[in-house]
Order: structure tokens, then C-alpha cells, then sequence
């Protein structure tokens, strides 16, 4: 046993005889400044990891908290369709550590790739060692390139962009969409439930027609989905045609929108029924929890982490929490404002097993905005409660925003989207 | 809606005391359980989830999100409440508020009034300012007393807000004419122009 968890093992043991307090005030002020009362490590600092290591720090400063990220600064997903419609720049997307580091996180640019729950470590890619006595990941998704034919991570780097992560894969669908031919065909292939951002897809198409309607007004965007139906469906279709016509045409499942193939030569996309070609292809394939969690043992069937819904405590290892995409949680969508509000559920349950409190009784919300043309935005709001140990929805309250909202109305949602962005990456990296 | 309203501790005395009559088998529903949270959730728990629009602890990041950290206890359940049943039009917060109980929304206040008021810290034009102020003097200093730094339970706290939300708040208010008057000093927002709008909100956004 290494030192420092022989320690954590000693101030635990006081907490559990119930006189913590005597046992650290009892200790010379020089021990007291010197010992964690206990390490925790996040890793993967997006949207759900970056709020659980601040709310960590927030409700007991007294733990050392790291956090592991592996790319110097964060990309956000959210308001990246924009960066597709010309609308907004990748600069307003990204944000670095410094806000955390400056609240006592000890920031550490890595990447993890190994994870040993008996010894209580993980491994980085150059072989750090960070031990932990509680460990948070919220490492987002990975892609499943094998249900369709031919596709490969390469040619999502290369040719066929998910963009589903933003960065590099963003720039290159704009710098295609911005070489594409007037009357030229832009495909958007949507995923199987359950994935990254249920309305994403749809914003996307909305922001692309933007784009095109002023730039190559003969075009159309495709969406060939893996489903039939889809989050915000009606206020969607009616935006599409309210502002670009016919533009935008959904061909769903049972139409034959289901994509089973591939062919880069010939741009084409091989359906159940028929084949269709295109000249940008965004190729958004199924999903399942980030490598981390599938390599090292935390995933279940479904290929997502199995939690307990009150603490974000993996069922498969204990001391091993996860948030965010990666996890199932119940009746919440895969969002960020899902991740930041999972993260702070999960940091106020770690901090009381770590001080021998019951687990607190936890709330979730998820509020998601889409933004469909300049002047016209739309949401969905969530409230969550835990029943019977499941995240399920407060009945009665969230929905959509109202299907004959007036004109200032849809106005307004697109303030409060940019609104919602300002602060939540405030309340991530500040 | 019979299900909000038996969220709320009247709501559900006012059953009880019917079903006890047998008056009305509407009020059996309202035993029937309804989805409440198992057990206690904290004042934080609860109001961490709101930070996501309104910035940690209710100090906003910009510019369309209110601040509400500071504010009057009283006037922020009076509007959490209102919203929760539709009194007060909202985009988002009905749909919201619906989700707790009248308990949680006064710990919800609470919370959020003993969080220390953060205002804005952006350049600041004098000349619209100046234009806000006379406005403000001349029409809403005797609520929004003190330069919009006063507040109780009918007037929150308006100096050092940020002035785009003040204004989309003004616009809604006079957008919307008839289900806004009920509220106090809604006939005096009813009549101002553009201009004005921009020129108090920017003035508010100017007082810290
Ligand atoms: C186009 C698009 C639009 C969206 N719009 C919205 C929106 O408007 N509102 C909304 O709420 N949500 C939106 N989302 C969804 C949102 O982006 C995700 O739900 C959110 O990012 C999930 O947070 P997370 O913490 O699980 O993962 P992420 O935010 O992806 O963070 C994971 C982090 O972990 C790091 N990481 C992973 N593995 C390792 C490792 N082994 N070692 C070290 N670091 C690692 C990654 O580098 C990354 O920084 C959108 C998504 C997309 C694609």
C-alpha cells in the first residue's frame, strides 16, 4: 500500500469512529495544510468532467482534485453547427484550463489508456501513474463504423466528416460545404437512438440550408436517418419550411433512410431500398461510450456504462463513477446541459461518501437549444427526480417550446441560446 | 395541472379535507402518488441545476440570462411560483418550474438570495446612459428606487443587471400588451419606444 492511501485510510477511519472533526482539528496546522483528505481524479474535462471537478472543489476544498484532460484546450460541440452556416468562428468554441487551475484543480494534459481498479490507478499513454481513492470519468463517445460498409475511422478524417466531436472534422465539412457546386446535393446520415444530442442532426441540416440558401440556393441537404422519428420533429419540419422551402428533405427508416454502405469512389450512399449520391457527405455513425470506458471494462451490452443513477457509481467497479454521454442514465438525453448537471449530482455524491454522509437525493435538469436560422430558435427542457433508483421526468413539467410561438418569441430563443452557451462554459471553465 | 397543484402542501391539505367529505372524486386522484423526489433534496442540489443558464451561484456570464444571485427572497418566489403556474409568460421557465414543489421553490430562493449580488462589468456608454437616466428618474425611480440598486418583493434589483435582458424583458412585456399589464408598472413599459427601452436598460446595466 503506498503512503498517501495509508493516509487516506486513516482519516476515512476517523470519519467512520464520527470524530473526524476532532481527529483534523486535533492535527498541527502544517499535516492538516499537507494531507488530502482524499484524491479524487476526473478525467475528461468537456462538459460533464470540468463541472465535477469545480462543484468537487466547491463543496469540500479540502480534496485534491486532478483533472485529466488529453487535448490542451476544449472544443465545444454546442454552437459548433454554426461554425457550418458561417455564422460564428472555431475561437468562440474554445476554452482552456487556466479558470480550473486557478481553483485549486491540478490540471494534467494526458490521455488515459488504462485503468486498474484493484490498485486504484490509472495509466497514462507515456506511463504516468495518478492514484485515486475516488475516480470520475466523463470521457464522451466513440463511433461504431462497422453497421456501415466501408466507412472507417480514416475516411471520417478524410472524406466523409461525422464532425460529431468538434475540431478539425467541423473545418473540414465547412471547407467541403464551401466548395460544393450550386445545385450540388449535401447528405446528412443521421444515428440509431441513443446518441450524442438527440436535435443535433436537425440544427445541423437547418444551419447548412442557412449557409446554402444564400450561397448556392439550388442545393439541397438530405437526411437519411437511421429512425423514424425524431427529438423536436414538428417545430423542426415546420422551421425547415417556414425558412428554406424545400430545401431540407427528411427520408426516414422505413423509407429507406436507413444506410447500410459506403462507396467513396462514386459518392454514394447504399440504402435498404435504393442507393443515393451526394457531394458533401456528413456521415454521423452509431455510438457507444468513449474507448476508456469500452477498453477497460465498464460498458455493458448496450455498449454504454451501467450507473447507479443516484451517485453515477459504475455498477461494474465501485469507487469508479461516470457521467455524461457515456453513461445510461436513465430518462436524460445525451447533452451537455445533461453532463453538467450529472456532474454536479456526482460531485456532491462523492464528496459525501468521501465524508461519510448518505449519498444526497439528487436533481437533474436538461434544457437543450436549437438554433434553426438567425431569428429562430426552439427548445426542450427536462426536470428529473430518481424513482426507484431510475432517472425519470417530473410529470407535468418540461416539453417543447410551443408549437405557435410568435415571431419575438423564436426571437428571443436564439438570445437565450447564446445566453445558455455564455453560461454554462462560464460555469465549466471559470 | 391537478397534479402540480397537489404538489403544493395547500393544494393537498384542501384534498384531504374534501375527500374526508367525500365530496369529489376529482380529489382521490390527487392521492393517487404523484412523482415527488425520494426524500429531501438540498437547497444547492436543487439550485445547482439552474447555474447551467444563469451562471454559478446566479451570477450570469451574459447577456440575455438574468443575474439572480442577491435578489430578494420574496420577489424571486413570487416569480418562480408565478411561473410555475403560468401567471407570469415565460420561453422556458414554466416549463421548468412545473417540476418542483412550492417547498423546493422557497429553497430555491433562498439560496439564491444569500448568494452575493455580481454586476456587470462592461464599457459603459455615457451619453446612453444619461438618456436612460432621465427616463428612469421621470418614470420609475418611485419602485426601482436608489438608481435600480433598491429591492423588495415587488421590484428586484436592477442596477449592474445586464441591459440586454432588461431589454428583452421590457420588449416581452410590451409585446405581449394585455397578460403583461397586470403587473406593476407595466402600463408605463406598455408606452416606451425602442430607443427608450435601450437607452434604460443600457442606464441599469451602467448603475453598480
Ligand atoms: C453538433 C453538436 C451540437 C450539440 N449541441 C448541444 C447543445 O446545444 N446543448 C447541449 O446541451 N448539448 C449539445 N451537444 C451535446 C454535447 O456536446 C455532449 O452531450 C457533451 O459534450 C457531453 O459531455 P461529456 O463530458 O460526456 O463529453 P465531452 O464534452 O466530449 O468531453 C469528453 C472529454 O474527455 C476527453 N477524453 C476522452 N477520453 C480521454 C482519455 N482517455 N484521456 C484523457 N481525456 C480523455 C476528451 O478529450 C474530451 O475533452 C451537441 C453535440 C454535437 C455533436
Amino acid at each position: 500500500m503506498n503512503p498517501s492511501r495509508r493516509r487516506f485510510l486513516g482519516s476515512l477511519g476517523r470519519a467512520a469512529a464520527g470524530s473526524a472533526a476532532v481527529g483534523l482539528l486535533g492535527a498541527p496546522a502544517i499535516l492538516r495544510a499537507e494531507t488530502p483528505k482524499a484524491r479524487v481524479v476526473v478525467v475528461g474535462g468537456g462538459y460533464g468532467g470540468a463541472i465535477a471537478a469545480k462543484y468537487l472543489k466547491m463543496a469540500d476544498p479540502a480534496l485534491r482534485v486532478t483533472l485529466i484532460e488529453r487535448n490542451p484546450v476544449y472544443v465545444s460541440c454546442p454552437l459548433s453547427n454554426e461554425v457550418l452556416s458561417g455564422e460564428r468562428e472555431m475561437e468562440s468554441l474554445t476554452f482552456d484550463y487556466r479558470g480550473l487551475s486557478r481553483r485549486g484543480i491540478a490540471v494534467m494534459g494526458d490521455e488515459i489508456v488504462e485503468i486498474d481498479p484493484e490498485k486504484r490507478l490509472v495509466r497514462g499513454k507515456g506511463g504516468a501513474v495518478y492514484n485515486y481513492d475516488k475516480l470520475i470519468l466523463s470521457p464522451g463517445i466513440s463511433f461504431d463504423f462497422s453497421t456501415i460498409d466501408g466507412m472507417s475511422t480514416e475516411l471520417a478524417d478524410s472524406t466523409f466528416p461525422h464532425a460529431w466531436k468538434a475540431g478539425p472534422q467541423t473545418l473540414l465539412l465547412r471547407r467541403q460545404l464551401e466548395a460544393m457546386p450550386d445545385g450540388g446535393v449535401c447528405a446528412i446520415v443521421a444515428p440509431p437512438n441513443p446518441f450524442r444530442c438527440p436535435p443535433g442532426p436537425y440544427e445541423r441540416a437547418a444551419q447548412i440550408a442557412l449557409y446554402l440558401s444564400h450561397h448556392k440556393p439550388k442545393s439541397k441537404v438530405m437526411i437519411y436517418d437511421a429512425k423514424d422519428a425524431f427529438s423536436k420533429q414538428g417545430l423542426f419540419q415546420a422551421a425547415w419550411k417556414e425558412h428554406y422551402g424545400d430545401m431540407i428533405e427528411w427520408i426516414p427508416a422505413a423509407a429507406g433512410g436507413n444506410i447500410e454502405a459506403i462507396d467513396p469512389n462514386s459518392m454514394t450512399l447504399v440504402g435498404a431500398v435504393e442507393d443515393f449520391q451526394a457531394d458533401v457527405i456528413n456521415l454521423i455513425p452509431p455510438q457507444r461510450a468513449a474507448e476508456l470506458a469500452v477498453n477497460n471494462g465498464l460498458v455493458d451490452a448496450s455498449g454504454w456504462c451501467p450507473v447507479n443513477q443516484q451517485t453515477f457509481e459504475s455498477t461494474l467497479h465501485p469507487d469508479i463513477y461516470i457521467i455524461g454521454d457515456a453513461a445510461l442514465a436513465g430518462a436524460m438525453p445525451k447533452s451537455g446541459y445533461s453532463a453538467n448537471s450529472q456532474g454536479k449530482v456526482c460531485a456532491m455524491a462523492v464528496a459525501a461518501a468521501i465524508n461519510g454522509q448518505p449519498a444526497p437525493v439528487p436533481s437533474y435538469v436538461n434544457t437543450c437549444y436549437s438554433i434553426l436560422a438567425p431569428d429562430h430558435g426552439i427548445s426542450v427542457a427536462g426536470v428529473y427526480e430518481l424513482k426507484g433508483g431510475e432517472i425519470v421526468s417530473v410529470p407535468g413539467a418540461g416539453g417543447l417550446s410551443a408549437a405557435d410561438a410568435d415571431a419575438h418569441t423564436r426571437a428571443i430563443e436564439v438570445q437565450f441560446a447564446i445566453g445558455w452557451y455564455r453560461n454554462i462554459t462560464a460555469d465549466m471553465f471559470t | 395541472m391537478l397534479k402540480t397543484c397537489c404538489r403544493s402542501f395547500t393544494a393537498r391539505l384542501i384534498c384531504l379535507r374534501s375527500l374526508r367529505l367525500l365530496l369529489l372524486p376529482v380529489c382521490v386522484i390527487c392521492l393517487i402518488p404523484v412523482a415527488q423526489a425520494e426524500g429531501v433534496r438540498s437547497a444547492a442540489m436543487l439550485s445547482h441545476t439552474c447555474a447551467g443558464c444563469h451562471g454559478t451561484d446566479g451570477a450570469s456570464a451574459g447577456e440575455a440570462m438574468p443575474t439572480i444571485a442577491g435578489m430578494d427572497k420574496g420577489y424571486l418566489v413570487k416569480v418562480l411560483e408565478d411561473y410555475k403556474q403560468d401567471l407570469r409568460p415565460s420561453t422556458i421557465m414554466g416549463r421548468i418550474m412545473r417540476g418542483y414543489s412550492d417547498q423546493e421553490i422557497a429553497a430555491i430562493a433562498s439560496f439564491f438570495a444569500e448568494r452575493p449580488w455580481v454586476s456587470t462589468e462592461r464599457p459603459i456608454d455615457g451619453e446612453l446612459a444619461y438618456q436612460g437616466e432621465l427616463i428612469h428618474q421621470e418614470r420609475c425611480e418611485s419602485c426601482h428606487a436608489d438608481g435600480g440598486r433598491g429591492q423588495d418583493i415587488r421590484s428586484p434589483r436592477l442596477a449592474g443587471q445586464w441591459g440586454p435582458y432588461i431589454q428583452y424583458a421590457l420588449e416581452t412585456c410590451r409585446a405581449r400588451g394585455e397578460s403583461c399589464k397586470k403587473r406593476q408598472g407595466a402600463e408605463r413599459v406598455m408606452v416606451l419606444e425602442d430607443a427608450e427601452i435601450q437607452a434604460l436598460a443600457h442606464y441599469y446595466e451602467s448603475q453598480k
